[in-house]
């Protein structure tokens, strides 16, 4: 078998539920096919299209691109956090969780594959029910994501909370509204001396705190989040996401409202957790120097599809999007003092209409042939790195190219 | 929700603004008589003396035993202002705060799960808000009937105070029409409110831990809601001080002790004994001037931002 025959074993845009899914031993989430929409006046928005990803046990999964790009939308996805007028509208995502796929094996037979549940199919309650105790979120802007209106410690002894009521009868929609007592809260919301959270939820916060290293946790948790800097309340958010021992922590941007000393604080704080609590995290960023410090494997987005994805060593030695290529090019090197080179041109539009069946990319890529007109499926390289480009399995051929065609639509290559 | 903060902004400006301290005074001394009201008034607001009828108020050359005069069937008109006021407060109060409890229940769901429900309350509402308030009031009225509700007055029960009526009538239908009316302003105004809240990042964040909607929606949606709707709640308390005040005079009404009441039946003497219309009616100016100073002195504290020079 040539190398080229063996990069045609593409993954079909169409591969539905017929197509079995094959799960590594140590998978701990497969998204397959996964489209999210949005439904807007101006049309459809395709912001996560046929998206194809895996996460492993224990591992940092980075997933690099524009703004834009669709990262956010698929960590969303995952949580079951898209609003209308968003929808997931095709794809499977897949979970390991023993005692699910134990509890649904019976009834419903379809959603669960070995150990591992699909999440979309799921009912809806369930697949919130694991919210907190099986993944987490953590958002990019840690001073919005605190509630003014209450303290520090109460926001992530809630959190806590929430995860012992569910765990104690976990997917029981009556465990998550009667076991903290509904007197309690309204009057926890209403009277200034009232707490809605209970004193060993409390006591866990001020541990999780100082887990994140917030000095004094117990003064702090005392206080209001206007009374924390940016960096503390990211390490705040981060002993929040941690409070349900997730097994999947997903970092949106965690540190892109940070500045850089504390930036890195906050990365090795999320390595350090990571490692010791051999969870998995799925980091997404549009800054590829976190990416190559921390993540174990990445995937590159553009314009709603996963580009190129692999191990780390794979995509930045090995690459061969152009995209992947461009991306690289355009961080700036401290020794080769070269000018830039950016990618030209912009993101496009997602919306349905004006998208056409080509390779997303073909207008400002500097390599685009003719048969980029055609939409590229995905090649696997090796085990370790799939690309989404013809440039897979052929040399780029001058005399095919396409550039011309997309002059003055997307610019020159520089 | 109130932390220490807060009522530290409230202290400031109180301290800041007359206005704030004349509201305070107002308001405060309105509950005083409503309460004690057995106690304060100088004779029973009930009590018919026709050798008395008509009599000026002491400033028009009339005697101290009438103070404020008496109106046509000679009942002390002090007294009928001070019982007055216990219904016009507490009217107020009921009617204002079923609309605010209801209201705000309804915006708060359909604003924070948008979809059917946000369409079919938010055009309910609509709907009803074509009809204007009064002649909404009026309709349900006549549909229920008059419901007065009979409240024994502890004060008189325990002693306290002879020769004054022992119980106090509560017109329960009024408090309800104009608690409905009420329902209608805070849904759009909390609706609106959640509406914005919910999508902040803080509610997603809660959300992405686990917490369920109930949850979210009382400990971070409310909360956050709730200093545009306390302002709110000010100004329709003054309105249902005013529309309780409006429908006595119209006759709707389930008591006589009321200062809409007594205006209605001083019409017929503008011309001889103003002063039976006018007593209740600066009664009624009074209060809900006081009520409106509060709720801009809550604004003022509150919401920082609205405020006027504020550096």
């Amino acid at each position: 078998m040539t190398h080229n025959d063996a990069s045609t074993t593409s993954v079909q845009r169409s591969a539905g539920t017929d197509n079995e899914p094959d799960f590594g031993p140590n998978t701990l989430l497969k998204v397959r096919n996964l489209s999210t929409r949005f439904f807007t006046d101006e049309g459809q928005v395709n912001a996560v299209e046929s998206l194809d990803f895996e996460v492993k046990e224990g591992e940092v999964f980075g997933i690099v691109g524009e703004s834009g790009s669709g990262k956010s939308v698929t960590g969303l996805s995952i949580l079951d956090l898209i609003e209308s007028p968003g929808r997931i509208t095709d794809g499977e995502i897949w979970f390991r969780n023993r005692s699910l796929a134990d509890e649904f094996n019976e009834q419903q037979s379809q959603a669960v594959r070995d150990e591992f549940v699909n999440l979309l199919e799921l009912p809806e309650s369930v697949h919130r029910s694991l919210r907190g105790n099986s993944f987490s979120m953590i958002f990019q802007d840690p001073m919005s994501s605190f509630d003014p209106t209450s303290t520090v410690g109460e926001q992530i002894a809630e959190a806590v909370e929430v995860q012992q009521r569910t765990s104690s009868n976990p997917r029981s929609a009556r465990s998550r509204t009667q076991g903290y007592g509904f007197k309690s809260m309204v009057l926890g919301s209403i009277l200034p001396s009232k707490s809605f959270v209970t004193e060993p939820s409390m006591e866990r916060a001020i541990e999780l705190l100082e887990l994140v290293g917030i000095p004094d946790p117990k003064k702090r948790a005392q206080e209001y989040p206007h009374q924390f800097s940016g960096g503390m309340l990211q390490r705040a958010m981060i002993a929040q996401a941690l409070a349900g021992e997730p097994d999947l922590l997903i970092a949106d941007e965690p540190t892109t409202a940070l500045d850089v000393t504390i930036q890195a604080q906050i990365l090795s704080l999320l390595s350090d957790i990571q490692e010791e609590r051999g969870m998995s995290v799925i980091l997404i960023t549009h800054n590829l120097g976190v990416v190559a410090r921390v993540a174990d494997r990445l995937g590159v987005m553009y314009a709603g599809e996963i580009a190129e994805r692999g191990t780390l060593k794979e995509i930045f030695e090995n690459h061969t999007h152009p995209y992947t290529a461009g991306l690289l090019g355009s961080i700036p090197e401290i020794d080769e003092a070269e000018r830039l080179r950016p990618i030209p041109g912009n993101v496009p539009s997602l919306l349905d209409h004006e998208m056409g069946d080509r390779c997303y990319f073909a207008d400002r890529c500097p390599k685009a042939m003719e048969e980029c007109m055609e939409k590229p499926p995905e090649y696997e390289i090796n085990d370790d790195h799939r690309v989404r480009c013809y440039l897979a399995n052929r040399e780029f051929d001058e005399d095919r190219s396409i550039r011309d065609h997309f002059d003055g639509e997307g610019g020159e290559p520089s | 929700m109130i932390s220490t903060r807060t009522i530290r902004n409230l202290k400031n400006e109180l301290s800041r603004s007359f206005l704030a301290k004349l509201g305070l005074i107002l308001v405060g001394g309105a509950i005083f008589v409503a309460v004690l009201a057995p106690l304060l008034a100088p004779h029973d607001p009930t009590q018919q003396m026709l050798q008395v009828r008509n009599q000026p108020p002491v400033f028009l050359g009339g005697t101290w035993e009438y103070p404020l005069g008496t109106d046509a069937l000679g009942r002390d008109m002090l007294s009928r202002v001070i019982y007055g006021a216990r219904t016009s407060l507490l009217v107020g109060v009921v009617a204002s705060g079923f609309g605010a409890l209801v209201g705000i229940g309804i915006g708060i769901i359909s604003g924070y799960y948008r979809g059917w429900i946000d369409d079919v309350a938010m055009r309910s509402v609509d709907v009803s808000l074509a009809i204007p308030g009064l002649v909404l009031a009026l309709t349900i009225f006549s549909i229920i009937g008059p419901i007065a509700i009979n409240i024994p007055d502890p004060i008189v029960a325990l002693g306290f105070a002879q020769e004054m009526p022992d119980s106090f009538t509560f017109p329960g239908t009024v408090a309800f029409v104009i608690g409905v009316i009420a329902v209608r302003q805070f849904a759009r105004l909390a609706r609106g409110e959640a509406l914005s809240v919910r999508e902040e990042e803080y509610v997603k964040s809660s959300e992405a831990a686990g917490a369920s909607n109930i949850r979210v929606m009382f400990i971070h949606v409310l909360p956050n809601t709730m200093t545009p709707l306390l302002v709110f709640w000010t100004l329709r308390l003054a309105h249902a001080i005013l529309t309780e005040s409006t429908l006595s005079f119209l006759g709707f009404s389930g008591t006589t002790l009321s200062w809409g009441y007594d205006i209605s039946a001083g019409r017929d003497y503008l011309g001889t004994a103003w002063w039976i219309a006018s007593v209740p009616g600066v009664a009624i100016l009074f209060a809900v001037i006081g009520v409106n100073l509060l709720g801009d002195w809550l604004r003022d504290a509150l919401d920082p931002g609205l405020q006027e020079g504020y550096e």
